[in-house]
C-alpha cells in the first residue's frame, strides 16, 4: 500500500469546507449557513483514482493566519509544526466565488508557507446569478497554483478536485509574497540568525500570541530574541503584510474576474433591509418564532397520542402474554413505560430540528445573530455569543463548545455560564407535556394558548441568559477587548439533503442518547419502586385488609389500595419522602420529586420516570398523559398538576441546571470545577426560589 | 422455576443498569477520546 497523501482543508468561514469534505470523505459532518460550525478537527479517508488514499482534514474556518482565537489558532498550530502527524502533504484553500477577494488573502499567506497548494473555488453554481465570471487559466498563472472550480451543491468538479489531489507533488511552492519585502533590514537580520529556516514562518510565529505547546519548542524559543521590535511596531508591520497581500490580490483579480453587475439580481439586499430592519426585522423573527412552535404543537399532536396509546398497549399486551413475574413486569411497569415517556417525544423534536436547520441553511439565522447582536451589545456581549445561544436550542454541549471562536476570555466565559439557561430540546418534552396538562386549550388569533405559553419559555430562557450575562459582565473583574464583525452569508434554498440528515442525526442521537439514560434509570427506579424494606411493604397485603376490614371495598378497590400502600413503602417511597418536605412548598408530591432528582441525569428523564412511577402496580391500560392527569394531591385533594404547580414546574425546569453532561463540558472549557459548580448552585437555587413564589402566588 | 429465572433476569437487568449509570456519571475506566464531538461520540450530549 502507498503512503496516505495528508489533505488539510483550510478556508475562511462558510466557505463550504465541510461540505468539500464531506463530498470527498463520503461522510456527514454537520453543515450550516453560518460561520463558525466546525470547530474542531475532524477526519475521513478519501479514495483518490488509482488506489491512491488520501486523508482529509476539515479545519475550523479562519480568516488569515493572524490568529485571534482557539478554534483559529487550531489551524496555525498544525501548519507551524512540521512534526505533527497530521501536518499536511497539501493544503486545499477552500474559497467561496463571491468572496474570492477577502478568502484569496489566507490563500497566499498558505501558499507562502511552501506547503503544495490547491485553490479550490466553490460555489460555482451562483456565478450566473452573481454575474461572475473567471479567468481561470490567467488565476492559476498568477497564483502559482492549481484551481478547481466547483460546486458541492451541484456535485460539480469534484473528479476534478480528486485528480489534483493525487498529482499533488506537481504543485509548484513558489511563494506569492517575498515576505522580506515587509520591512528589509528586519528580514535581513532573520535570515541572518535562521539561515535554515523559512522567512514567512518565523514572521508568523513571531507575531503570533499563539501558544505553541505542541510545536516544536527548540526552533521556536530562538525566535523570542526577535521579538526585537514593540508590540505596536509588529502589528503596525502585520497591516503593512496584509495591505501587500490585497495589492496583489486586486492586482490579479482585475484581470482574472469580471462581475457584471447588471446581470446579477440582488434579491440579497432587498431582504436583508427587510430582515434586519430595527422594526419589521423584530416583528417577523416574532411572527417565525410563533409559526413555529404553533406548527410543533399542531403538527405533532397526533403522532403523539398515536404513540402515547400504543405504549400503553403495548404494556399491557407484554403483561398479559408473558408468564407472569418479576422480569415481566420490569418490562412492563418500567421498561416500556420509562422508554414510552421519551419516544413520545419524537414527533416534537423532530419538528424542532428541522425548523432550525431550516433556518440554518436558509441564512436567516445569521440575520438573528445580527439582531440579536444589536440586543445584546447593550448588556455587555456582542454577536459572537449570540451563536451559541442560539444553537443552545438543540444542547447547550455543542454550544458551549461553539464558544471557541470568541476571543475575548471573559466574554467566552460569560457565554459559557449563561448558556444553560438557553431553552435545549431536553426541556422541550417536560414543557411540552405539563402544558398539556395545565394550560387550557382555547385559541387567541388562530394561536393557541398552549403555543404561547411555550415560545414564553423560550423568551424567558433567552431573557434569563442575557440578564445574567448582564450581571456577570458588571461583577467579574477579567480586562480584556472584543470586537465583532457579522458576516452575513448569502441566502439560500435548504438542501433537502442537509436539513433531512441534521433532522435524522439530532433526532436519533436525542432518542438513543436520552433512551439509553432513561432505559438504565428506568430499571433502577422500577426496582426501587418494586420492593420495599421492613413490615409495612412485605405484609402490606394483611395490613391494608385489616385497615379497609370494616369498608365494604371491591376486590379492585382493595387491590389499589394494597398497591398504593407497598409504593408509599418502598425504597423509592421512603427516598421521595425524605425529600418532599423540600419540595412540598413548590406544590410537588414525592414522585414529582424523584422525577426532578433523576432529571439531574438528564432532563428528558423527567417524564419517563413519573410514567415508570405511576405504572408500578397499576392494572390499567393508560397513556402517560392520563395517568398524570388523573393524579391526586395528597394533601389539598384535586388533580396534582394544576395550574400553581405547574407553572412552577415550568419555572423550575427553565432555570436549573439539571444536565451533568453540560457540567463536564464546563469544566473542560474552564479548566476548573469553580465555574460549573457555580452554575449548579446558583441557577438550581434561583429555579426553586422562582417555583416557590410562582407556587405560592398561583395557589 | 419460573419464579427463579425471572428474579435472575431482573437483578442482571438490574446490575447492568446499574453498571452503566456508574460508568457514565461516576467513574469510566478509560479516558473519553479526545476525538472530535459530533454525532454519537460519547462527548455526551444527548
Ligand atoms: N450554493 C452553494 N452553497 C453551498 C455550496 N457548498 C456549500 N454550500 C453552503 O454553504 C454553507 C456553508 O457550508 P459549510 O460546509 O458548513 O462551510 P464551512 O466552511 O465548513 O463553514 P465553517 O465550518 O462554519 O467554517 C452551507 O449552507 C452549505 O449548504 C455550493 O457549492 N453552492
Ligand atoms: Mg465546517
Amino acid at each position: 500500500m502507498s503512503k496516505q497523501i495528508n489533505v488539510a482543508l483550510i478556508g475562511n468561514p462558510n466557505t463550504g469546507k465541510t461540505s468539500v469534505f464531506n463530498a470527498l470523505t463520503g461522510l456527514n459532518q454537520k453543515v450550516g449557513n453560518y460561520p463558525g460550525i466546525t470547530v474542531e478537527k475532524k477526519e475521513g479517508i478519501c479514495k483518490l483514482p488509482r488506489g491512491v488514499k488520501a486523508h482529509i482534514i476539515d479545519l475550523p474556518g479562519t480568516y488569515s493566519l493572524n490568529a485571534s482565537s482557539l478554534d483559529e489558532n487550531v489551524v496555525i498550530e498544525l501548519l507551524l509544526n512540521k512534526n505533527d502527524k497530521d501536518y499536511p502533504d497539501l493544503a486545499v484553500v477552500v474559497s467561496d466565488v463571491e468572496n474570492l477577494k477577502r478568502n484569496l488573502l489566507l490563500f497566499t499567506q498558505i501558499k507562502d508557507l511552501k506547503i503544495p497548494t490547491i485553490l479550490v473555488i466553490n460555489m460555482s453554481d451562483r456565478m450566473a446569478y452573481k454575474g461572475i465570471s473567471l479567468d481561470i487559466d490567467y488565476l492559476e498563472q498568477e497564483l502559482k497554483t492549481k484551481i478547481a472550480l466547483i460546486s458541492t451543491r451541484k456535485n460539480k468538479g469534484i473528479n476534478e478536485l480528486k485528480e489534483l489531489i493525487t498529482h499533488y507533488k506537481e504543485l509548484s511552492t513558489e511563494p506569492c509574497l517575498d515576505a522580506s519585502s515587509i520591512d528589509e533590514s528586519y528580514f535581513e537580520n532573520l535570515r541572518k540568525a535562521f539561515p535554515n529556516q523559512l522567512l514567512y514562518k518565523l514572521w508568523l510565529v513571531i507575531t503570533q500570541d499563539v501558544n505553541f505547546g505542541k510545536t516544536d519548542r527548540k526552533t521556536y524559543d530562538a525566535v523570542e530574541d526577535f521579538k526585537t521590535k514593540s508590540k505596536t511596531d509588529l502589528k503596525r508591520l502585520q497591516q503593512k503584510e496584509t495591505i501587500k497581500r490585497y495589492q496583489f490580490i486586486n492586482e490579479t483579480l482585475k484581470k482574472g474576474q469580471t462581475i457584471d453587475l447588471n446581470s446579477a439580481k440582488d434579491l440579497r439586499i432587498k431582504l436583508d433591509r427587510i430582515l434586519t430592519h430595527k422594526v419589521w426585522g423584530y416583528l417577523i423573527f416574532g411572527a417565525i418564532l410563533l409559526t413555529i412552535f404553533q406548527a410543533i404543537y399542531d403538527w405533532s399532536s397526533i403522532p403523539m397520542d398515536f404513540i402515547d396509546s400504543s405504549f400503553a398497549s403495548l404494556s399491557e399486551w407484554t403483561k398479559n402474554t408473558l408468564p407472569e413475574g418479576a422480569f415481566t413486569n420490569l418490562l412492563a411497569e418500567g421498561i416500556i413505560s420509562g422508554l414510552g415517556g421519551i419516544v413520545i417525544f419524537i414527533p416534537q423534536i423532530a419538528f424542532l430540528f428541522l425548523f432550525i436547520s431550516i433556518l440554518e441553511e436558509s441564512g436567516y439565522m445569521s440575520r438573528v445573530v445580527f439582531l440579536m447582536d444589536r440586543i445584546m451589545r447593550r448588556f455587555g456581549l456582542s454577536g459572537k455569543s449570540v451563536v451559541p445561544l442560539i444553537s443552545g436550542t438543540a444542547c447547550a454541549i455543542p454550544a458551549i463548545m461553539a464558544t471557541r471562536n470568541i476571543e475575548s476570555w471573559k466574554e467566552r466565559l460569560i457565554t459559557i455560564l449563561v448558556t444553560p439557561f438557553t431553552t435545549c430540546s431536553a426541556r422541550l418534552p417536560v414543557y411540552l407535556i405539563i402544558i398539556a396538562l395545565v394550560i387550557p386549550e382555547g385559541r387567541i388569533l388562530g394561536l393557541s394558548y398552549q403555543a404561547l405559553t411555550l415560545m414564553l419559555l423560550y423568551l424567558i430562557g433567552f431573557g434569563a441568559a442575557v440578564g445574567s450575562a448582564w450581571i456577570l459582565n458588571k461583577i467579574l473583574k477579567i480586562k480584556s477587548k472584543s470586537f465583532f464583525v457579522v458576516e452575513m452569508p448569502n441566502y439560500k434554498l435548504p438542501l433537502f439533503k442537509n436539513v433531512a440528515l441534521t433532522v435524522l442525526e439530532k433526532t436519533k442521537a436525542f432518542v438513543f442518547g436520552a433512551g439509553k439514560i432513561i432505559l438504565a434509570i428506568s430499571i433502577v427506579l422500577w426496582f426501587l419502586a418494586s420492593y420495599g424494606p421492613g413490615d409495612n411493604f412485605n405484609n402490606a397485603d394483611t395490613i391494608v385488609t385489616e385497615q379497609y376490614a370494616s369498608e365494604n371495598l371491591t376486590e379492585d378497590e382493595l387491590h389499589q389500595k394494597i398497591e398504593s400502600h407497598k409504593l408509599e413503602h418502598s425504597f423509592i417511597g421512603i427516598a421521595g419522602h425524605a425529600i418532599e418536605p423540600a419540595i412540598r412548598p413548590l406544590g410537588y408530591d414525592w414522585k414529582i420529586g424523584i422525577a426532578i432528582v433523576s432529571s439531574f441525569a438528564a432532563r428528558e428523564v423527567f417524564v419517563g420516570t413519573l410514567a415508570t412511577i405511576y405504572s408500578v402496580g397499576s392494572d390499567e391500560e393508560e397513556t402517560i398523559k392520563n395517568r398524570m392527569a388523573g393524579e391526586v394531591n395528597p394533601i389539598l385533594g384535586g388533580p396534582l398538576f394544576n395550574f400553581a404547580s405547574g407553572i412552577s414546574l415550568l419555572l423550575f425546569y427553565a432555570f436549573a441546571m439539571q444536565c451533568m453532561s453540560t457540567l463536564a463540558v464546563v469544566k473542560k472549557e474552564t479548566n476548573s470545577w469553580k465555574w460549573p459548580m457555580y452554575q449548579l448552585v446558583i441557577m438550581s437555587g434561583f429555579a426553586y426560589i422562582v417555583a416557590l413564589v410562582a407556587y405560592q402566588v398561583l395557589k | 422455576m419460573n419464579t427463579i429465572i425471572q428474579n435472575i433476569l431482573v437483578f442482571s437487568a438490574l446490575g447492568l443498569a446499574l453498571l452503566f449509570l456508574v460508568r457514565k456519571y461516576i467513574w469510566s475506566p478509560k479516558k473519553k477520546s479526545t476525538k472530535a464531538c459530533g454525532g454519537d461520540d460519547g462527548c455526551g450530549c444527548h
